[in-house]
């Protein structure tokens, strides 16, 4: 009797278990239709890579065979001989890669404070004025005093001309970051604990540095990993801003030196005298935008995930 | 009525939950770094809109100025000129309109049907570690500068670039892609569809594997194929997301992508017609600065682009507020 209860038992279990696998099994996509969306993302991402590919490539090409036959998808010659060019001493790149570092660091660890502090405040139910300083920095999503206003304020009411500060400054505080920055506050770190360090006696600075700081990193890194690649890649600011070359970041040099090869190519005949041969050539240029963009793509995989946190969590409202 | 009513606890003292003027004090040293930026980058810009209704002239600050810098006091000092300024716009502004508008609705309608296919697809696959793989390579191309993106350009299109040199191998005369206008709408879409589709298929990725797993047990059982599912399943959910995040890209239907607008045409002048956008146009105009009231034209533009992105925003938010409560923005 109990043995064929067992039995019956075991019978039922493995019939149910068949299926939930069965209609598991059912609700996936076809093998099929999977190998077609395979095939689809495949030459997807080929797409995505060739521009990259076509740069780095050509950067690696000897100057002579580029110019005899043209951009390929791979060297006819290899040489490295833009490379050594283009750190060779007194070079644009050097001081353009200085400015660069220099900002990136800097800005990044201005906007995970200034940042940091902020959207901590926001976070705190218990702050009086948080709708006013949520307002204060959503406001500033919705509408701008627009670039004519932006380009003389910061140039010359600020006196941000010709400085590196303007290079990081004016990006290192944004209330989408905010947003993020709040969230994650509300998110991760337990009201709980912030009430009992309240109780033994911690005042609110001393809760943020010792307690809620240590939880809330992977938040700031969010932040910080936002602001430095918004920094390194910023061109726009540059442009307005600075007018010394001494003060030019790395997008803007590399756009200044397509641009100028443009108009003296351009504008050769008419002037004559100068040999076009001479400019800096094409595989130094192309060398230019891979080290402009190298540390990036090389670092870029190892903080997906809080990049794709970043542009998650804004997301959500509130 | 013998029913005892229930106790309902009293709300405590809103002030007493507050915490004392130390507490309050601690948080505002908080938010004053923030504020400082926030004062100086998107604040103190804001006044500058009137440059739109101005006949700007440099006037250079005497003892008695209000301002002893010199924009400042120019800013002041100018006349006002109604809308003068507009009406010098508005030759170019049909060209400047199409694009702009043109350019951005057609990147919104492609790049929804891309971004959340791309993330439909994502989430379907059967094998979950290349479907990463897949959706890390996407993603890359939104941390690539637009200026490295021109670079690339040039080496794909310029006279010996990658496509002239497999149409040359094919027999075909090099093109001039630089010189050319029918070629950039297109150029544009793509450059744009490269570098977002990956970036933009991730908020949609997010909200889909957070739907309810039980639904499509149901759906699947009742017959549902795949295909229905999406249908009626995934997009119905999908919705509120879509339509937030479509609000937002409303409302900046007038800004264009400066830095794609301006750098990819790498400074053609035949292309003018299909590359400027305001942004691009406002930019030009400033520096212009031999122009008389360069800066007043340039800020009439500026004033249509913050202005109207900002009416437009609100519009829709009330709009979509109205018929669908819980897709607003705010």
């Amino acid at each position: 009797m109990s043995t064929l209860d067992k039995k019956e038992a075991r019978r039922l279990l493995k019939a149910e278990k068949q299926a939930e696998k069965h209609s598991l099994a059912r609700n996936l996509i076809s093998r099929r239709t999977n190998l077609f969306f395979n095939i689809l993302l495949i030459i997807f991402c080929i797409l995505i890579v060739f521009p990259l590919w076509i740069i780095a490539i050509s950067s690696i090409t000897s100057e002579t065979a580029l110019t005899t036959y043209g951009y390929r998808l791979w060297p006819m010659e290899f040489s490295v001989n833009a490379y050594t060019y283009l750190f060779r001493d007194g070079s644009i790149m050097i001081t353009a890669y200085k400015n660069t570092i220099i900002a990136t660091l800097t800005g990044t660890v201005l906007s995970v404070v200034t940042v940091g502090l902020y959207s901590y405040a926001l976070s705190r139910p218990d702050f009086r004025f948080r709708k006013f300083f949520t307002f204060f920095s959503f406001f500033t999503m919705l509408f701008g005093g627009g670039m004519v206003s932006y380009y003389n304020m910061t140039r010359s009411v600020l006196g941000l001309k010709d400085t590196v500060w303007a290079l990081f400054l004016p990006m290192s505080f944004s209330a989408y970051w905010v947003i993020i920055m709040r969230t994650f506050y509300q998110s991760s770190v337990p009201e709980a604990i912030i009430e009992s360090a309240r109780i033994d006696g911690s005042g609110e600075w001393r809760t943020l540095l010792q307690i809620v700081c240590p939880l809330a990193i992977p938040g700031f890194a969010t932040v910080g990993l936002f602001s430095a690649i918004g920094i390194w890649n910023d061109f726009r600011n540059c442009l307005l801003i600075n007018d010394s070359a001494k003060f030019f970041n790395l997008q803007y040099t590399i756009y200044q030196t397509m641009n100028n090869l443009r108009f003296l190519k351009e504008n050769a005949s008419r002037m004559g005298g100068v040999n076009v041969a001479n400019l800096p050539a094409e595989t130094f240029r192309m060398a230019m935008a891979v080290v402009t963009v190298g540390p990036i793509i090389m670092a870029y995989p190892f903080f997906q995930k809080y990049f794709v946190k970043g542009l998650t969590v804004g997301a959500v409202k509130g | 009525m013998s029913a005892v009513k229930p106790v309902t606890p009293k709300r405590k003292n809103r002030h007493a939950s507050q915490g004392g003027w130390k507490r309050q004090a601690a948080y505002v040293s908080m938010v004053i770094p923030g504020v400082v930026l926030l004062l100086m980058f998107s604040y103190l810009p804001m006044p500058g809109i009137i440059l739109a209704f101005k006949s700007y002239q440099m006037t250079m600050p005497t003892e008695t100025s209000l301002f002893q810098n010199v924009f400042l006091n120019s800013l002041i000092a100018s006349s006002w000129n109604g809308i003068n300024n507009f009406t010098y716009l508005l030759k170019d502004a049909p060209m400047l309109i199409r694009n702009t508008v043109g350019y951005n609705l057609l990147f919104m309608v492609v790049g929804v049907i891309l971004q959340v296919g791309l993330a439909v697809i994502i989430n379907e696959m059967r094998n979950r570690k290349t479907a990463k793989v897949y959706h890390t390579i996407a993603f890359m191309p939104y941390f690539v500068s637009w200026i490295v993106v021109m670079y690339a350009l040039y080496a794909m299109i310029s006279f010996s670039g990658f496509f002239n040199q497999v149409g040359i191998s094919l027999g075909h005369e090099p093109i001039k892609y630089y010189s050319q206008k029918q070629y950039w709408p297109w150029i544009f879409l793509l450059a744009n569809i490269w570098k977002y589709t990956g970036q933009g298929s991730i908020i949609y990725l997010a909200t889909l594997t957070g739907f309810d797993e039980q639904l499509y047990e149901a759906g699947s059982i009742d017959g549902a194929s795949k295909w229905q599912q999406f249908r009626y399943i995934t997009l119905p959910q999908l919705m509120p997301t879509i339509v937030m995040l479509q609000i937002l890209a409303v409302g900046r239907i007038f800004n264009g992508d400066f830095d794609m607008f301006y750098s990819l045409p790498n400074g053609s002048g035949t292309l003018r017609q299909v590359t400027t956008t305001i942004d691009v146009y406002v930019y030009d105009m400033l520096k212009k600065g031999n122009l008389r009231n360069s800066f007043g034209y340039a800020g009439a533009g500026a004033f249509f682009q913050s202005v109207v992105g900002f009416v437009l925003i609100l519009v829709t938010n009330f709009i979509v507020r109205k018929h669908q409560p819980d897709m607003a923005l705010f």
